[in-house]
């Protein structure tokens, strides 16, 4: 997988392999849309699944899919989001990338 | 309050009880058996291949591209093998019990079969009400969902 084309030029080279350091710094966020076919009790099964959330967690962004439309429901660098978008999409989910504070499609957060 | 049905998946001591009678088993063949025909062979401007392939990047073509490119064959192959592994399940008579592995195929098979009634159908907001509530296609879908959370449920009870 390449990197993306615009990745900031100021990440010091002895942090790049590291996530934990560059993501701060290039922060990518993954989104979970609203759609009217999963069921809220699927969603939030696959989002502790996947991401090991409490069932509190997990009901909490499930509902906040249902009733804002969307919530971020990880972050991290390019290929951790890819990752995580993967295995939503797997799952069935409606999950969707984008750098974090950038709009995004229908965003109103 | 009286239970109408058992439930049709629960959880026991030695594994999941899959609690389907030998109709429902080959419905549930037939209607994966679908699926894995459609993202063999369906075209990527199907609405229900997109439901089922989403993309990644809204708001970057290029970056979409490339992810489908790079993930595109590992999602068919993931589904595919999920497909499989409900399939055999459902095709043994032994009537041994579900393993986790196979009861978390089991849901996101089922639920893809629902992703794609339910972009057939038109369901399109949280009412879950279609275009035609009476079809029988319609039906097929809540059976499936009622399917779908009794094996989540399942799988959440510890």
């Amino acid at each position: 997988m390449t990197l993306v084309a615009a990745a900031p030029s100021t990440i010091e080279k002895t942090d790049v392999r590291d996530d934990q350091t560059v993501a701060p710094d290039n922060p990518w966020v993954v989104l979970v849309w609203n759609d009217p076919i999963n069921l809220m009790s699927y969603v939030t099964y696959v989002l502790q699944k996947l991401f090991g959330y409490s069932l509190q967690k997990a009901t909490e962004l499930m509902l906040d899919v249902h009733h804002k439309g969307k919530a971020v429901v990880s972050s991290g660098s390019r290929e951790k989001a890819e990752m995580d978008v993967f295995r939503l999409h797997e799952h069935g989910l409606w999950a969707t990338m984008q750098k974090d504070g950038s709009s995004g499609k229908g965003s109103s957060s | 309050m009286i239970r109408r049905r058992r439930e049709p998946v629960y959880r026991t001591s030695s594994g999941f009880v899959l609690n389907l009678d030998d109709d429902q088993r080959h419905l549930l063949r037939r209607l994966i058996g679908e699926v894995r025909e459609l993202i063999t062979t369906g075209s990527n401007d199907d609405a229900k291949m997109r439901r089922l392939f989403p993309p990644a990047y809204t708001d970057d073509e290029v970056l979409d591209s490339e992810y489908q490119r790079l993930m595109r064959e590992e999602l068919v192959a993931s589904r595919l093998s999920s497909i499989s592994m409900v399939d055999e399940f459902l095709a043994t008579t032994d009537g041994r019990a579900m393993s986790t592995a196979e009861l978390e195929a089991f849901a996101s098979c089922l639920n893809a079969v629902r992703l794609i009634l339910g972009t057939l159908l038109g369901v399109a907001d949280d009412a879950d009400e279609p275009d035609d509530p009476q079809s029988p296609d319609f039906a097929l879908y809540q059976y499936l969902s009622w399917l779908v959370d009794s094996a989540v449920n399942a799988l959440m009870t510890r």
